[in-house]
């Protein structure tokens, strides 16, 4: 498990999170670089099902970061989006997916040092917890993994089983 | 029924599954199962720790042979899931720069053998064969069909929602299948009908007792199905053809649409039905690059079952998506391919929980079919 | 069933008094259907009363499980056509039509309420005759019924009833037996029974609160909500539409009960009751007033979970 390296998908406000990352950047501060950065206006823009088809094409673990509480651009969207994460965080736990590969994190413009700590501690965890495969083999036909990387072998594409009913 | 009747001891017939597993050759049979004893059942809501056991039938293919349920009790789902599977790749693709590479599916299957089908479930197949020959010829449906053996089980039926013999089939029918075996003192006669049964009971006549003696075991086969169609036949009889008839000149008949009133559209009767067979096809994308077609289990009760990329929607309502369930199966199937699309499993009525009764529906229909004159609706007869 | 489960019930005193109100209510033009249960050849069902004259095959009993609000939905022309509409509801169905008015998916004129008094409904209601409950054939969701007594209706008829009996496993337990398994052992669990769904919807058809114009799961540019029946896209849709009901699950079961494939959805619903009562005090009422938690918030909402 050691050369597994985690792929994280990260959902982020365009006026905290991504400026504040777009610091750590420009700060030159050193973290892990195994996140792609997925920017949408606002974390009450985003809706759970992105975290899930994240998921289904081979994320191993999510971030999800926005504005705090009481600075949100929009006024109320990180409040709309608090409640709903909590209660997607509390399902999926009951659902038997574990809470350490969806983090949550209030992240602002001035933040990119708590950038860095988020990105670095939510790789650490997911490398930990190892891919994610389980969840894209609910499908018994997934074709290739994502994206070819050199190196990784591609799934075989499986022709439709003779007679599966099921 | 063709062909030269033997008899098979239930042991044999144990024994036989048991060598065509040992062939290698996939055998699919119903199999019982005790849902309370599924290690899932702990917390599921199916089984209650006092109610005793609660037994579900299903076609499942065998791993052993006394896996083999004979109790010639109803599975929950047809062997249509078996020819039509509820989702298949059709061909998937992976995409480099303009290079795609198109892998296809066969259209060649392993021989296999089902034992112990209900014959409604049968005979439904040979209904769908129908369409899925008709102006393009199906392969994988096909394939399927030609490389199943299937030995029908006489059925004792099930309870009052059934009504095979209504709809041109019966609980000792062949058609669809390749074999009959209708249970008798000590084991069971069996009847091939057709090459394919005929070749079964070729490659197995060692378990196979060629003599049956017409005045014992002949007379109680006999007996054994006569009196089963008499069961069934009391369930429900209607006249099909004017059914048929009254239907395809009364489409806007008020009717048809009180006869739906309670559905909801799940489609769950669809899902049981062994002469269902509407689809879905859609393109999986899997990542970058590669994805599959699919093919799915649709339901035309569902409200965008219809749904045209110009946002209208000729079936906008329940009652004329049902009246639509009602048409295919009994009007528009049977002038077209001469076969009513339903084989009387009532499956249909028993999973709908919504109340909507198969039995009860179409005998308001034949009633109404043979009232001289004006048709009326009956009150609420939802 | 065991013997101590097969006594009948007892005749539901009440019943002629739901007939003569719904015959009033439709001789007088107050109403132009009447949807309440009778008895039908495989037990209890729905029925549509349209002629007074027919009022007299309304039933209530023990059989009587269905949730018929969902006959409400603004999308089912062929009963809107039909005109006011009187519907028979128990306590818990009084719930779902709060729901629509919160959400203004119908108007209160829109429908007229007669409720039941009810002390419960059994588990299995196939039945041709209706039995008296009891802890082996009681409906698990009936224990701990807080609205035996319907408010907010128009009408109410019938006795007061006992409580339910408590049933041998209830919801909550089983809801707990899952919370105590480890994470791995819930994920076999709900996959291996996702994994069952033929996604015929009827989970979604048969909700009174699932009425949106257009599901997300038949959204195709893009494809949120994979359609195939793989568990994958079984588990998608599962999660989706439970998370779509946060806070607006009645609690009526009739999504279990239809469900074809036996899928505990009475668990997961239960759940994410036990969720927003934890998270943010929210119990499913019938005061169409009391806002829904998800559309809601408060500065000082739980935050625990977020960096």
């Amino acid at each position: 498990m050691s050369d597994f390296e985690p792929r994280i998908t990260a959902f982020v406000c365009n006026w905290c999170t991504y400026t504040g990352a777009d610091l750590a950047g420009t700060s030159r501060l050193h973290m892990a670089s195994n996140v792609r950065l997925i920017r949408l206006p606002c974390t009450g823009r985003i809706d759970p099902l992105f975290i899930i088809k994240a998921f289904e094409r081979g994320a191993d673990g999510v971030i999800v970061s926005g504005c705090h509480p009481a600075d949100c651009h929009y006024t109320s969207g990180n409040y709309h989006a608090r409640r709903r994460f909590a209660v997607f965080h509390d399902f999926m736990e009951f659902m038997g997916i574990d809470p350490r590969r969806m983090t949550f994190s209030w992240v602002s413009a001035s933040e990119g040092a708590k950038w860095k700590d988020v990105v670095n501690e939510t790789v650490a965890n997911v490398r930990a917890l190892g891919p994610f495969d389980a969840y894209r083999a609910l499908a018994p036909e997934a074709v290739e993994t994502w994206p070819a990387d050199p190196g990784t072998a591609a799934a075989v594409p499986a022709a439709s089983g003779g007679g599966e009913a099921r | 029924m063709t062909g030269h009747s033997s008899f098979i001891s239930s042991e044999d017939l144990r024994g036989l599954t048991g060598d065509l597993l040992a062939a290698g050759t996939e055998v699919i049979a119903p199999v019982a199962t005790d849902i309370c004893q599924s290690p899932s059942a702990v917390a599921a809501s199916a089984c209650r720790i006092d109610k005793g056991p609660a037994i579900e039938i299903d076609y499942t293919p065998l791993t052993d042979a006394a896996e083999l349920d004979l109790s010639r009790g109803l599975p929950q789902l047809s062997l249509k899931g078996y020819f039509l599977p509820e989702h298949e790749v059709l061909c998937s693709w992976k995409q480099k720069g303009t290079t795609i590479e198109v892998q296809e599916v066969p259209t060649r299957f392993a021989p296999r053998v089902v034992i112990g089908a209900k014959p409604c479930d049968s005979a439904g197949l040979a209904v769908v064969d129908k369409v899925m020959n008709w102006d393009y010829e199906d392969e994988l449906w096909n394939g399927r069909r030609e490389a199943t053996t299937i030995i029908n089980l006489a059925c004792p039926v099930i309870d009052d929602s059934c009504f095979c013999t209504a709809v041109g089939a019966a609980p000792d029918d062949v058609k669809g299948a390749d074999g009959l075996l209708t249970p008798v003192d000590g084991g069971y006669v069996f009847e091939p009908a057709s090459d394919k049964g005929r070749a079964f009971a070729d490659a197995h006549k060692a378990r196979l007792r060629a003599d049956v003696p017409a005045d014992t075991l002949g007379r109680q086969a006999d007996d054994e199905r006569a009196a089963a169609r008499a069961r069934v036949q009391a369930n429900l009889e209607i006249d099909a053809d004017s059914v048929r008839d009254w239907i395809a000149t009364h489409f806007e008949d008020p009717l048809l649409a009180m006869l739906a009133m309670k559905c909801n559209g799940c489609g769950a009767c669809t899902g049981v039905c062994p002469t269902c067979h509407c689809f879905d096809i859609i393109d999986e994308v899997e990542g970058v690059g590669s994805g599959c077609r699919r093919r799915c289990w649709d339901t035309c009760q569902a409200p965008t079952f219809t749904l045209h990329a110009s946002g209208h929607n000729p079936r906008q309502n329940q009652h004329v998506r049902y009246r639509q369930r009602i048409n295919h199966k009994f009007s528009i199937y049977p002038l077209k391919f001469g076969e009513v699309l339903c084989t009387g499993c009532g499956r249909c009525t028993r999973v709908c929980h919504a109340g909507q009764d198969l039995v009860e529906i179409l005998q308001e229909i034949d009633i109404a079919a043979r009232r001289p004159g004006v048709a009326e609706p009956a009150e609420a007869a939802s | 069933m065991s013997e101590a489960t097969m006594t009948q019930a007892p005749e539901y005193v009440g019943v002629a008094d739901l007939r003569r109100i719904a015959r009033e209510l439709l001789e007088a033009g107050d109403v132009r259907v009447v949807i309440g249960w009778e008895n039908g050849r495989r037990g209890a069902r729905p029925v549509f009363v349209t002629d007074p004259a027919a009022a007299d095959r309304l039933i209530f009993d023990t059989r009587c499980v269905h949730n018929l609000v969902t006959y409400l939905n603004p999308r089912r022309d062929h009963v809107q056509e039909l005109g006011r509409i009187g519907l028979v509801v128990k306590g818990c169905d009084v719930k779902a039509v709060a729901g629509l008015l919160r959400e203004k998916q119908i108007d209160p004129g829109d429908v007229v309420l007669i409720g039941v008094r009810c002390g419960g409904v059994l588990e299995e209601n196939e039945l041709p005759a209706p039995l008296a409950l009891t802890e082996a054939n009681v409906a698990p969701r009936c224990y701990g019924c807080d609205i035996r007594e319907p408010e907010h209706v128009d009408h109410i008829v019938g006795e007061s009833q006992p409580e339910p009996p408590r049933p041998i496993m209830t919801i909550d337990d089983r809801v707990a037996q899952l919370d105590a398994l480890p994470l791995e052992e819930r994920w076999a669990f709900w996959t291996e029974q996702f994994s069952k769904c033929v996604r015929c919807y009827a989970c979604r058809q048969v909700c009174p609160l699932c009425i949106c114009e257009r599901c997300i799961v038949e959204k195709t540019q893009p494809q949120w909500i994979e359609p195939s029946s793989h568990p994958r896209g079984n588990f998608s849709w599962n999660v989706t539409r439970a998370l779509h009901l946060a806070g607006r699950c009645v609690d009526c079961g009739e999504c279990e009960r239809f469900c074809p494939v036996g899928i505990p959805l009475s668990l997961v619903n239960r759940k994410l009751q036990h969720i927003v009562r934890d998270r943010y005090d929210y119990v499913v009422s019938e005061d169409p007033e009391k806002p829904a938690p998800i559309g809601d918030y408060r500065l000082d909402d739980q935050q625990e979970f977020i960096k």
